[in-house]
């Protein structure tokens, strides 16, 4: 576990700007929404996702998370077909807010063109830092205008 | 020079469901694809019910009332809950982008800002709201307003809110399947209890066009810019007749399965304090709402901000738990204990029965 300013970023995933995160295993890749976006969304409620077998295209909107009253995105870090969907989810949602890298997953992509596109991908310790650094101070600077 | 944005100012004639949301999708395209400034939409509705995008329609309405009173009901791109609308009703649109200077960033941040604004816009008739974390307006413990948002476009935002002038409880009670729908005997003062409107705060008879113009004046002055009264351009109304063909007039978008199994349950528990009533919807694992009812001592104000804490909350003991203790105070309700309460609540989710 990886905490940078208060948020866990483990630093094996990928990470999507839009805060989708990738885990590579072979060319199955994991899914999920990282722990800043939890944390700014807050409880997650419903979470609105493709279909297995559905083809996505790297950065795509691929699903909407809904928390309270708030509709976000899903945006596939990588391209290929959609193989699994967490079904646990159907019955627990909060699993993305309590267990976002573990239970809260959200679905496995078989992928198309993993060794190009992880390139687009933001890995590594200090290329997250600096990501999670940079989105927490456009947060502030945006509040200080404010 | 002064930033100008466009206003769609509808003081004429109520809408249907399906234009006014409608249009109201078609602001942040215009702005992320269009090259628009932001879009405020004033308007009212006819009276309708509208449904939030992840809610199961058929549990959250009794549609054959609806149809017998002339009740429109439709389905909006935005989150949250059902709200009924009406001629009586502001309804507020509003396309903007994310990073716009003046909104604050992040998920709470957006509703935040908004929410000032509305404030500023209620004081000009002496009424003092406060923002209550995390989307309503209050006015002492009462709900005067609803706040839901959509990313739909891009970094542009999808903004509604409808703030009440007049309301009519009574056909909400006949057309919406709440939990309060149980206790009908004292559904009114428990609806008179949670909800405002600007007429009861002001105790004049205000219009909707007073109400919407303090809006746009409170824009105005909050983010330092002026309104320019405008209409939907050729390519706008091109993204309506589509909307309105392909989703606001389309069962598949209004019927959607897309959304969490609800259910409801009813928990009662003697306490040291009292009879304590809990009546729970759930929407899949989460609290979709709840009103606790009983004999215990307690305010108004106190019991609507657990009820409203609680909302949204996953229906498992240690979120109860936790949220319950971030805001609890002793006596809050009088002689009762956080993990009394959420033994309660969780009652109510063991007798939970399908809607």
């Amino acid at each position: 576990m990886v905490e940078i300013k208060g948020y866990n970023m483990p630093d094996e995933l990928y990470y999507h700007k839009e805060h989708s995160w990738a885990r590579v295993d072979g060319n199955r890749v994991t899914v999920g929404m990282t722990d800043f976006f939890q944390k700014e969304a807050g409880d997650i409620v419903f979470v609105d996702l493709p279909e297995e077998e559905d083809e996505v295209e790297q950065g795509e909107v691929c699903g909407k998370i809904q928390s309270r009253k708030w509709i976000g995105k899903l945006v596939a870090p990588v391209s290929g077909e959609i193989v699994e969907i967490n079904e646990e989810l159907e019955e627990d949602t909060s699993l993305i807010n309590t267990d976002p890298y573990g239970k809260g997953w959200i679905l496995v992509i078989e992928a198309s063109n993993l060794e190009e596109e992880l390139g687009n991908l933001i890995h590594g310790a200090e290329a997250v830092t600096k990501f999670i650094e940079e989105e927490i101070k456009r947060a502030e600077e945006e509040k200080a205008k404010a | 020079m002064m930033m100008k944005w466009r206003l769609f100012k509808e003081t004429g004639r109520p809408l249907s469901t399906a234009e006014g949301l409608a249009i109201d999708d078609t602001l942040p395209r215009s702005v992320d694809q269009h090259g628009s400034p932001p879009i405020l939409h004033l308007y009212t509705f006819v009276p309708s019910a509208i449904v939030g995008k992840y809610q199961d329609i058929e549990a959250a309405l009794k549609l054959e009332r609806c149809k017998a009173r002339g009740v429109e009901y439709n389905r909006r791109a935005t989150g949250g809950g059902t709200v009924i609308m009406g001629p009586q009703v502001v309804a507020l649109g509003l396309g903007i982008n994310l990073d716009y200077p003046g909104i604050k960033n992040g998920v709470s941040g957006v509703f935040e800002s908004l929410s000032q604004v509305l404030c500023a816009a209620v004081s000009r008739f002496g009424v003092k709201a406060r923002f209550r974390p995390r989307n309503d307006l209050e006015v002492e413990g009462k709900k005067l307003a609803g706040l839901s948002a959509a990313a739909e476009s891009g970094k542009a935002l999808l903004f509604h809110t409808s703030l009440l002038v007049d309301f009519d409880i009574g056909l909400m009670l006949d057309i919406m399947n709440t939990p309060l729908i149980k206790i009908q005997d004292k559904g009114y003062s428990c609806f008179s209890q949670r909800i405002t409107t600007f007429g009861q705060e002001t105790g004049k008879r205000l219009s909707v066009t007073e109400v919407m113009d303090a809006i746009q004046e409170a824009f105005e002055e909050h983010f330092g810019i002026q309104f320019t009264q405008d209409r939907p351009d050729p390519w706008e109304q091109e993204c309506i007749s589509r909307l309105i063909k392909e989703r606001y007039t389309n069962k598949d978008w209004i019927f959607s399965h897309k959304h969490p199994r609800a259910r409801m349950g009813v928990g009662r528990v003697k306490t040291k304090g009292g009879l304590l009533e809990i009546y729970l919807s759930l929407a899949g694992g989460s609290i979709e709402n709840l009103v606790i009812t009983g004999d215990f001592f307690s305010t108004t104000e106190a019991v609507q901000r657990i009820e409203s804490e609680l909302k949204w909350t996953s229906a498992r003991r240690e979120a109860i738990e936790e949220k319950l203790g971030a805001i609890w105070k002793p006596d809050m309700i009088y002689g009762l204990d956080v993990p009394t309460l959420a033994s309660a609540i969780l009652q109510a989710k063991e007798n939970q029965v399908r809607l």
